[in-house]
């Protein structure tokens, strides 16, 4: 008798312990739509989301937004996604270490959102499509797949070019230079007095660099070639051309760079142009926000350019960076999630997004800008300055190709001299060869 | 894995019921095998099924999410050796594996014997300072080496400076032929307390008068060392090898990914940071799985031709 008590027992324990994983099962039913959006929470913070959110629901009562923010989303929402529950929202773009953004579009797991760009934003009377600048819709980076269907819309945007100090600048009297030729005797001058001509946080920060350089090397032709992996495009002259600035570049580099390129140090990297002993690095508007507690050497002030033209009056790039929303094929509400990605455009959620400092391609939003954003967003006014979006196409995966890894992390071996422009070269045209027969 | 017996009640009446006996037995095992059946369930799920879908994917091409995966056979394993990264990767762990193994090992035995047959004045506090690193997370290791190899107001560089030795200064973390070796003292330092403490327990077992009977007998201590001291510890030596083995696959990664992330350029990549990229980085799942499948077969291998070179008489005292 006892004993068949314990045994009951134990099979109570058993069946405790694996209902005690099954459980979990949401079964809210109250009549409610439940929009579950996730975002990165990047340098703008979480409280914007919070706000835009409430605004939508106010204006939505029959909504109901659950918000999952994290600086890591990625490893917060795969799991789930794994097991088949989607979000139906993700504010997260490309170029992220762990790529979700990047699998998803190579999976072709997005929704088209196409529809939304002709629908008029909740409560307004305009189309997105309408509100949004000229030329940010239309590239890889929102229809990644070349042709006219849009699956990633694009949240927020920023330049990314050379951050530098505008102070030390006035201070010495250089002006910021306009093609290669003067960068080069710049960087000359700056030598004897000890400063660096370049430095860059970590190597991955250079993709606005060679976005913009390629561009600038070649036009958008040859840019768009690089980018879909046309045969032997890595061997055409314009590519020469583009490794030889780059090398000759790199070898200005401030000797500290190589040795803090890692995720524990980038910011020391970060530092040498607060401490005026490096001039330039690729970096994007969110610097002000990351180094806003670093000690700065006397009159600094942030000043951003364009990389200089290849030759006089040429013209120039400026990569930009845009953040994307997109919406999973799997997700469950696909309707209303795409109501509110139309919502995310409205002059309201507009206001509270750019209180942040998080700038959406919106007609007539840069006028309002003020302090440094005033002068990063100021680069667009140049009319010999174009702004360039995208990146490297998607491809079905290749394994243990990764070619943003070829192009950018190669910088260290050849400052370090590891590695000559000549291997660099052939690496570049070795990866970009087995893409485009993955991706033809 | 620890086996269960299960011994028959000391009933003293017993022979006389033999069929009153062997029922009860038979409700034992069921009862013991009731209590063995969720910690079972939870291995199978957790330990068995993850590991055989392991050997499963890496015989497809997958992205990690799409519903469409794609039976390609060996070509993940035929492309591994093509692949330069993957190999300089494998040099790399194996490199690591040598070397920290030897050092840590080594320098492990030494302080242990030191410390338990010298009469070191304060060595549990040495002890203790050594255990340390052990408890700390391998972030904190990270952002620990991250001060000290520094290479402007580095504690290395610092103390080179200070020692008029700067031709010795190095950028510990940015110089492609150096970066492994420093991520490799980073390991041992982080293991070397666990290893010492280990080694001083089995030595302080040791009977006090085969130390006598032998000094009488004039053995140095040196002598002593490796005449008494390692061939009676050896059992003990053996089983933290094969521990090592497996740590040292399992650290170098995560030093390797807060320290340095594979860089420069790949330079100090080892086998599962390789395998992380390419499975969630690069979107190619069944890859990264081939590659896990090398690093089991590998470490497996490793273990088993360490435990067969070790192999020795146990001895008693």
């Amino acid at each position: 008798m006892r004993r068949s008590l314990v045994l009951a027992g134990a099979a109570v324990t058993v069946l405790g312990l694996l209902t005690g994983c099954s459980a979990g099962e949401d079964g809210a039913d109250s009549g409610k739509t439940t929009l579950n959006v996730a975002a990165l929470e990047g340098g703008y913070g979480r409280d914007m989301y919070t706000q835009v959110i409430q605004a939508y629901e106010t204006a939505h009562p029959d909504v109901d937004v659950q918000l999952q923010i994290s600086k890591s989303i990625e490893d917060e929402i795969t799991p789930n996604m794994k097991a088949g529950r989607y979000p139906d929202v993700v504010v997260l773009g490309q170029g992220r270490k762990a790529a979700l953004t990047e699998t998803l579009v190579k999976d072709k797991a997005l929704e088209d959102l196409t529809p939304v760009l002709q629908a008029n934003v909740p409560g307004e009377s305009q189309t997105v499509s309408a509100k949004l600048i000229d030329g940010i819709i239309g590239n890889l980076n929102t229809n990644p797949y070349g042709d006219d269907k849009t699956y990633l819309m694009p949240m927020y945007y920023a330049p990314t070019g050379l951050v530098y100090n505008k102070g030390l600048f006035e201070e010495k009297g250089w002006e910021v230079p306009a093609t290669w030729d003067e960068m080069w005797a710049l960087g000359e001058e700056a030598k004897k007095e000890g400063i660096a001509l370049f430095t860059y946080p970590t190597a991955g920060y250079l993709d606005s660099f060679f976005f913009a350089l390629l561009a600038d090397v070649g036009g958008e032709q040859f840019y768009t070639d690089v980018m879909t992996y046309k045969q032997g495009v890595w061997q055409t002259p314009q590519a020469k051309q583009v490794l030889d600035i780059a090398t000759k570049l790199l070898s200005y580099a401030a000797p500290t760079t190589v040795g803090y390129a890692n995720e524990q140090d980038f910011t020391k990297n970060q530092q040498s142009i607060l401490d005026n002993k490096a001039l330039f690095m690729p970096n994007g508007t969110w610097i002000v926000g990351e180094m806003a507690d670093a000690p700065r050497e006397d009159g600094f002030a942030w000043g951003l350019t364009p990389l200089p033209a290849v030759s006089e009056g040429g013209k120039r790039y400026i990569t930009t960076s845009v953040e994307s929303v997109w919406v999973p094929s799997a997700a469950k509400n696909k309707d209303a999630a795409k109501d509110f990605v139309a919502y995310l455009y409205s002059d309201a959620a507009a206001k509270i997004f750019a209180q942040s400092n998080a700038i959406q391609p919106i007609k007539g939003i840069v006028d309002s800008l003020s302090g440094e954003n005033a002068e990063f967003y100021k680069v667009y006014e140049d009319p010999s300055v174009t702004a360039l979006v995208g990146g490297f196409a998607s491809t079905a995966p290749v394994p243990g190709v990764d070619i943003k890894a070829t192009l950018f992390d190669t910088a260290n071996s050849i400052i370090s001299g590891d590695k000559t422009q000549a291997q660099w070269q052939t690496a570049l045209d070795d990866a970009s060869e087995k893409l485009r027969q993955a991706g033809g | 894995m620890a086996t269960t017996t299960s011994t028959p009640p000391s009933d003293i009446s017993a022979p006389a019921r033999p069929a009153r006996r062997s029922a009860r037995r038979r409700g034992d095992g069921r009862f013991v095998l009731a209590c063995l059946l969720p910690a079972l369930v939870l291995f199978v799920l957790f330990m068995v099924v993850p590991t055989v879908n392991v050997f499963r994917m890496s015989f497809y091409t997958w992205s990690g999410f799409s519903p469409d995966m794609r039976f390609v056979g060996f070509d993940n394993f035929t492309r591994l050796f093509e692949d330069a990264q993957f190999v300089r990767a494998f040099q790399n762990t194996v490199a690591l594996l040598v070397v920290v193994t030897v050092v840590t090992m080594g320098m492990g035995l030494f302080l242990a014997a030191i410390m338990t047959r010298q009469r070191l004045r304060g060595r549990n506090f040495y002890r203790f300072v050594l255990y340390v690193p052990n408890v700390l997370s391998v972030v904190v290791i990270a952002a620990i080496f991250s001060a000290i190899y520094d290479q402007q107001n580095g504690l290395l560089n610092g103390t080179l400076r200070l020692l008029s030795l700067d031709g010795l200064q190095q950028v510990w973390l940015g110089n492609q032929e150096i970066v492994l070796w420093s991520v490799a003292i980073a390991m041992v330092w982080q293991s070397l307390g666990y290893y010492m403490v280990l080694y001083m327990s089995s030595m302080a077992s040791i009977p006090e008068e085969l130390y006598e009977a032998s000094g009488l007998d004039g053995a140095s201590p040196t002598r002593q060392f490796f005449s008494i001291t390692l061939p009676l510890i050896w059992q003990n030596l053996r089983t933290t090898l094969t521990f090592f083995v497996m740590s040292a696959v399992n650290l170098s990664f995560v030093l390797v990914r807060a320290m340095t992330g594979g860089g420069p350029d790949g330079s100090s990549e080892v086998l599962l940071s390789y395998m992380y990229k390419q499975a969630y980085t690069n979107s190619s799942y069944g890859y990264g799985m081939a590659i896990g499948v090398v690093i089991f077969a590998f470490s497996f291998l490793v273990s088993l031709l360490v435990s067969r070179a070790t192999r020795r008489e146990p001895l008693q005292f």
